[in-house]
């Protein structure tokens, strides 16, 4: 019998959407226990994204189940559901035409006053390149002073599930490394995250890894038994 | 004569700020035009008019219950014919379309309960004889409604600027996906957004005997050629653009009405046309770091 400390905090099973007619998803699934960090790999045009909008209930699946903490959310919208613990960074992120205060408010808006208040003067004590421009126009930042600010939203909600897709997108590998640098201490402080990429250099975050291919999941694994895999090694990492 | 123009025209134009403020604030918050935002302020304008001969209710207190009843009637309507028209395809034609209609439909309604006669109110509840404002001598309901818009206005702006609903309500504005995607209820921020829309044209009815000198159930049209006008020329979907446009409108009027007084009634169209080849995304526009 499963232990309940191992049951998934977010799982999807058995998910097909699509767009209008076609379908982009056949059957795939992913599941986040607690303290956990899963990265989803795939290139583009993998279904990664759509597969996230089900999760956080932005696309409605055709088939299958998205449990959150054990309960069934399929039904459920975002809003319900980020109510429910789980908080999505999209590839934009942030709202571009608000300033940094009002981006942190506002991914923190379930979040009691008070509270939200120290929540947020916690993440400016993490991103003190956003502290220092609170005021300042969230379209006025670099891109990776965005995601920044994204991550730092996401979290302002106070989730028990952080889902990001693509944090690295359209940013130096400089950048890059930077978020994985943020995104790693937030991982030691125990948050789970579902981090859709198809930057190897993610993987330095996994706990576990999915592959996703043609709308199919098509690993399921340790990061070690991805490059046990050689057809995915070569497939991911070029050849040994 | 110019400073006098001047100052007429930006009575006029916090007047005009109020008639295109409501539909700016439903086109940024749901990406729809409500080609019945006119109908809805003439529909405020014969409600003041039956409070006062009815029941003689000063214009104040019915702008006051006009807003509310105006508010409360937006709410059902929103979720009667928006979510639906979100779901279409191409929701902004749909829109014109259909808002198109339900203006026909008020308007004719309108006209058969009322009729077609003009209608106004006595001028002397806001105020006898003129007001001098910077030297400009302005008849007093003049600057009484504009005074009422500026309050309007004000309130808009502590709403939009000053509430967490209302932030959430620009966070909409500025991305509809990433509001979705951050768990805003974006039915309730627009429902709250339309209500407030109807409203406020609601108190722009109730002034527009005063401003425009009477009112007849077809005037809803050549109002939201105004208001679209000043929403254009301010910057489509940002509600404080509107207080630019509406000011350059105002001013633009009276000094046409002052100098070229038979070309006065082309201002709306050649102001439209103007904005969109010179600077199409307003006066109000503002860039936005790409990279």
């Amino acid at each position: 019998m499963a232990d309940a400390a191992d049951a998934p905090l977010l799982q999807a099973e058995g998910i097909e959407t699509g767009y209008g007619k076609v379908q982009v998803l056949w059957g795939a699934g992913v599941d986040v226990r607690a303290r956990e960090s899963v990265v989803l790999l795939g290139a583009n045009g993998a279904g990664k994204t759509t597969l996230l909008k089900v999760l956080v209930g932005l696309l409605p699946s055709w088939r299958g189940t998205v449990r959150l903490g054990g309960e069934d959310v399929t039904a459920l919208r975002t809003d319900r559901r980020v109510r429910r613990g789980l908080a999505y960074m999209s590839e934009l992120g942030v709202f571009a035409g608000l300033t940094i205060d009002e981006n942190l408010r506002i991914g923190g808006q379930f979040v009691e006053r008070a509270a939200l208040r120290t929540r947020i003067e916690e993440l400016y004590a993490v991103f003190p390149d956003l502290a220092e421009r609170k005021r300042a126009s969230a379209g006025s930042l670099s891109g990776g002073q965005r995601k920044m600010l994204g991550i730092a939203k996401a979290l302002a909600a106070g989730p028990r599930v952080l889902v990001m897709d693509e944090p690295s997108a359209g940013l130096s590998p400089l950048f890059v490394q930077q978020v994985i640098g943020v995104l790693g201490r937030f991982r030691a402080q125990g948050l789970a995250m579902l981090i859709a990429e198809q930057n190897v250099a993610f993987l330095d975050l996994a706990d576990r890894v999915f592959t996703l291919e043609g709308g199919r999941i098509r690993f399921e694994g340790t990061v070690a038994q991805l490059h046990a895999d050689d057809a995915l090694h070569r497939a991911y990492f070029g050849l040994a | 004569m110019l400073i006098g123009a001047i100052v007429a025209g930006v009575v006029f134009g916090l007047y005009f700020t109020l008639v295109g403020l409501g539909l700016n604030l439903v086109f940024g918050v749901m990406r729809i035009v409500n080609l019945a935002h006119g109908d809805f302020l003439m529909l405020g304008g014969y409600a003041a008019w039956w409070l006062l001969s009815a029941f003689g209710i000063h214009p104040l207190p019915a702008a006051a219950i006009v807003l509310v009843v105006f508010m409360l009637a937006g709410l059902p309507l929103y979720y009667l014919v928006v979510p639906r028209l979100q779901r279409a395809r191409d929701s902004e034609m749909l829109s014109l379309i259909l808002f198109f209609g339900l203006s026909q439909m008020i308007e004719a309604v309108t006209t058969i309960v009322v009729g077609t006669t003009e209608r106004s109110l006595p001028g002397r509840l806001l105020g006898i004889g003129p007001m001098i404002v910077l030297g400009a001598r302005l008849p007093k309901p003049w600057v009484f409604s504009a005074a009422v818009s500026a309050v309007a206005v004000l309130g808009v702006y502590l709403y939009l600027y000053r509430t967490r609903l209302g932030t959430l309500t620009r966070a909409v504005m500025v991305s509809r996906d990433e509001a979705l995607a951050t768990g805003i209820d974006i039915h309730r921020v627009s429902a709250i957004a339309f209500g407030i829309s109807l409203g406020l044209a609601g108190i722009a009815g109730v002034f527009a005997p005063f401003m425009l000198g009477s009112i007849t159930p077809n005037i809803g049209v050549g109002l939201n050629i105004t208001a679209f006008a000043v929403i254009v020329v301010g910057t489509l979907g940002n509600p404080l653009g509107t207080v630019v446009g509406g000011i350059v409108y105002g001013v633009s009027l009276m000094l046409m009405q002052t100098y070229f007084s038979s070309w006065a009634n082309l201002l709306p169209n050649l102001l439209l046309i103007a904005v969109l080849l010179a600077r199409p995304q307003g006066l109000y526009g503002r860039r936005v770091r790409l990279a």
